[in-house]
C-alpha cells in the first residue's frame, strides 16, 4: 500500500471544530482517486494535508497518514524536503501562478531539478527539455526561454505536468488540474494525465468539481460535502449504484447531452 | 415559430492592435433571434461570443453591420434614444460578486435600474425589492442583507432580480452559472427557464458548456475565431455537421462510463486572432481539411431547415 490515510480530521486556529474530519482512504501504486465535491466541501484540504501545506495555522488534528512505509506526520523538515517535489508532487489549477512570472520558465525548471537532484546546469537543462517532449510540447528549448505570461493556458498546464512527473514522483496529487481550461483542452490534458500515470505507474489523487472527468480517469471516486465523506468506493459502484441521498443529488444535476431538457 | 424579435446582420468588429493591424473579433456574423426563445452562443476562449454580446448590449459599436431590434438599428442609437433602449436588453454577468458593488444594500441593487429610469419612488422601493426576491425564489427579508453574506447561487439570483426588474424583453447571461457548482447550476437554469414560461422573455445565453447548452436552449451557435461555424436546434444536437462541433460535443466528459469511451481529443491550439488563416479559420485542427478548405473561405449556408453549417465537406 502506497499511502493509508486513516480517520484525518484538519483544524484551523483556535477553532475547536475541525474543518474536515473522520477522512480514510488507501491508495495502491498506479491507482487514481477523485476526490469530487461542492466548493467549500474540503477535497482541497486533504489533498494539502497529505503535504502538509495547510494555509494559515492549520493543522492535522486527528488522524494517521503513511505513505509508503512513512510516518507523514513524524516527518521533519529535512524529511519533508526529501519528500515533496521528488516522492510526492503537485498539479496546481493553473500552473502559470505557481511560477515566477519574472523569470523564465527554464530558469525555474532548471532550479527546482537542481535542489532536488546533483546534475549540473547542463544536463538539468537536457532533462527539462526531455520531460517537455513526454509531454507533446512542441519546441521545448523555446518554452524554456519564455515567461508564463507568453503561453497558453493548455500549454502552462502541460509545463505544470511535466515539472510534476520530472522526478518520477509515486504520487501525483492534482488540485483542479483542468478547471481553468477550455473544453477541448480540458480533454486533452485529461488523455495526457491519464497517459503519464498509466505509462508510469504513478499513482494519483485528482481534487475535481467535474464529475465526468472523475469518472473518466478515477479507480476509485470519493464524495465530499460539509467536510465530511460522503461516499467512498469504486468509481462504477459510486456513479451507477449511489447509495447516499447526496451522491444521487449531485449526479443527478450534472448535465448530459442528450439527456434531459428543460424546453 | 414565434416572430423575430432581434437580428444580427453581418456584424463585424475589429479591433486595432499595435503595428496598424487589426484583431478580428468578430467576421460577419449574422443570426435571429426569437421571442420566447433561449439561443445559446458556444465557443472557447477567444472565440468573439463576448464581443458579440457586447454589441448586442450597445456597449460596443461594431465596425459594420447592423443589429435590428423593433425595427430600429441599435447601433445607430445615441443619447436619451440609446438609454432607453438599455431598458429592454439586460444582463446577467459571470461572476456575482464583481457585479454587485459590496456596499449597497440587496434593496437597493435590485430596484437601482427602477429609480434610474424614474418608473417607482423611493418609498415604493421596499416592497418592490421584496416582490422581485420572491420571483427569484429568495426570501423577501434578503432585502436587508449585503452582498457577501449570500452564497454564490443566492447572490446570481439577486442578479437574475436585478435584470428582471425593468421587464426586459432580453437578458444576455454572459457565462452566467460558469462560476457555480453543479447542483446549484441546476437550479438557477431550472429559474431561468420558470421566468421564461411564465414572461416570455428571450435568452441571450453565452456558454462554453455543450451539456449545459443543450438543457435549455432552443437554438445553438457554434462560434470559432470569430466566426459562425454552425447553427442549429438545440434538441438536435446529435445532428451537428461541422467538425469543430462534433469535437466540442466529443470532449465532454460524462458520469456514463459507455459515452466517455467516445472521448475525442482534438489536437492543437487555437491560433492567434491576429493573423487567422485565408481559408476555413477551423483548418489547421480538423481532420477532414482538404485543399480547397485552405483557400476558400466557407460561407455559412443552411443544409437542412433551420440547421446552417460554414464547412465545405460537412459531415
Amino acid at each position: 500500500m502506497l499511502l493509508d490515510v486513516k480517520n484525518l480530521a484538519v483544524s484551523y486556529g483556535k477553532n475547536p471544530k475541525p474543518t474536515i474530519a473522520g477522512v480514510s482512504f488507501d491508495l495502491n501504486d498506479g491507482e487514481i482517486l477523485a476526490i469530487v465535491g461542492e466548493s467549500g466541501s474540503g477535497k482541497t484540504t486533504v489533498i494539502r494535508a497529505i503535504l502538509n501545506v495547510l494555509p494559515g495555522g492549520g493543522r492535522v488534528s486527528e488522524g494517521s497518514m503513511v505513505f509508503d512505509g512513512k510516518n507523514l506526520l513524524e516527518l521533519d523538515a529535512a524529511g519533508w524536503r526529501n519528500l515533496r517535489g521528488k516522492n510526492i508532487s503537485m498539479i496546481f489549477q493553473d500552473s502559470g501562478n505557481m511560477m515566477n512570472p519574472v523569470h523564465t520558465i527554464g530558469k525555474q525548471f532548471v532550479e527546482y531539478i537542481q535542489v532536488h537532484s546533483d546534475l549540473d546546469k547542463k544536463s538539468a537543462r537536457a532533462m527539462a527539455i526531455e520531460k517537455l517532449e513526454l509531454m507533446n510540447l512542441p519546441n521545448p528549448e523555446n518554452i524554456l526561454n519564455s515567461y508564463t505570461f507568453e503561453l497558453s493556458g493548455g500549454m502552462r498546464q502541460r509545463v505544470g505536468i511535466a515539472m510534476a512527473i520530472t522526478f518520477q514522483p509515486k504520487l501525483l496529487l492534482a488540485d483542479e488540474p483542468t478547471s481553468a481550461l477550455d473544453v477541448t483542452t480540458q480533454a486533452q490534458i485529461v488523455g495526457e494525465l491519464m497517459f503519464i500515470t498509466r505509462g508510469s505507474g504513478a499513482a494519483m489523487i485528482i481534487v475535481t468539481h467535474n464529475i465526468g472527468v472523475a469518472s473518466y480517469l478515477a479507480d476509485n471516486l470519493m464524495v465530499m460535502s460539509g467536510g465530511r465523506v460522503v461516499e467512498y468506493g469504486k468509481t462504477d459502484d459510486v456513479i451507477n449504484r449511489p447509495q447516499a441521498d447526496y451522491t444521487k443529488t449531485l449526479l443527478a444535476s450534472v448535465p448530459e447531452i442528450g439527456g434531459r431538457r428543460y424546453v | 415559430m414565434s416572430e423575430i424579435i432581434l437580428s444580427v446582420e453581418h456584424v463585424t468588429k475589429k479591433f486595432p492592435v499595435s503595428g496598424g493591424r487589426f484583431l478580428t473579433a468578430c467576421d460577419d456574423i449574422s443570426f435571429n433571434v426569437r421571442k420566447g426563445e433561449t439561443v445559446a452562443v458556444v465557443g472557447e476562449s477567444g472565440c468573439g461570443k463576448t464581443t458579440l454580446l457586447k454589441a448586442i448590449m450597445n456597449m460596443q459599436k461594431p465596425t459594420s453591420g447592423k443589429i435590428i431590434f423593433h425595427g430600429e438599428d441599435i447601433t445607430q442609437l445615441t443619447g436619451e434614444a440609446k438609454r432607453q433602449n438599455y431598458r429592454r436588453i439586460q444582463m446577467v454577468f459571470q461572476d456575482p460578486t464583481a457585479a454587485f458593488n459590496p456596499k449597497m444594500k440587496i434593496r437597493d441593487i435590485v430596484c437601482e435600474p427602477l429609480l434610474n429610469f424614474d418608473l417607482i419612488s423611493t418609498s415604493d422601493v421596499d416592497s418592490k425589492a421584496r416582490e422581485l426576491l420572491t420571483q427569484v425564489d429568495l426570501p423577501a427579508d434578503f432585502v436587508d442583507r449585503y452582498p457577501n453574506n449570500m452564497s454564490g447561487g443566492q447572490r446570481q439570483r439577486v442578479a437574475i432580480a436585478r435584470a428582471l426588474a425593468l421587464e426586459p424583453e432580453i437578458i444576455a447571461c454572459d457565462e452566467a452559472t460558469s462560476a457555480l457548482d453543479v447542483s446549484v447550476q441546476d437550479t438557477i437554469i431550472k429559474l431561468l427557464v420558470k421566468l421564461q414560461r411564465e414572461k416570455g422573455i428571450t435568452y441571450i445565453f453565452i456558454c462554453h458548456d455543450m451539456a449545459l447548452v443543450s438543457l435549455f436552449s432552443h437554438r445553438v451557435a457554434v462560434m470559432y475565431l470569430g466566426n459562425m461555424m454552425e447553427k442549429l436546434d438545440g434538441d438536435k444536437l446529435d445532428a451537428a455537421r461541422h467538425p469543430y462541433t462534433r469535437a466540442l460535443l466529443k470532449a465532454v466528459f460524462s458520469t456514463d462510463q459507455e459515452k466517455n469511451q467516445y472521448i475525442g481529443i482534438l489536437p492543437g491550439d487555437i491560433p492567434s486572432p491576429l493573423n487567422i488563416p485565408s481559408g476555413c479559420p477551423f483548418q489547421n485542427r480538423c481532420e477532414y481539411c482538404q485543399e480547397r478548405c485552405q483557400k476558400e473561405k466557407p460561407s455559412f449556408v443552411e443544409v437542412e431547415p433551420n440547421h446552417f453549417v460554414a464547412c465545405h465537406y460537412p459531415l
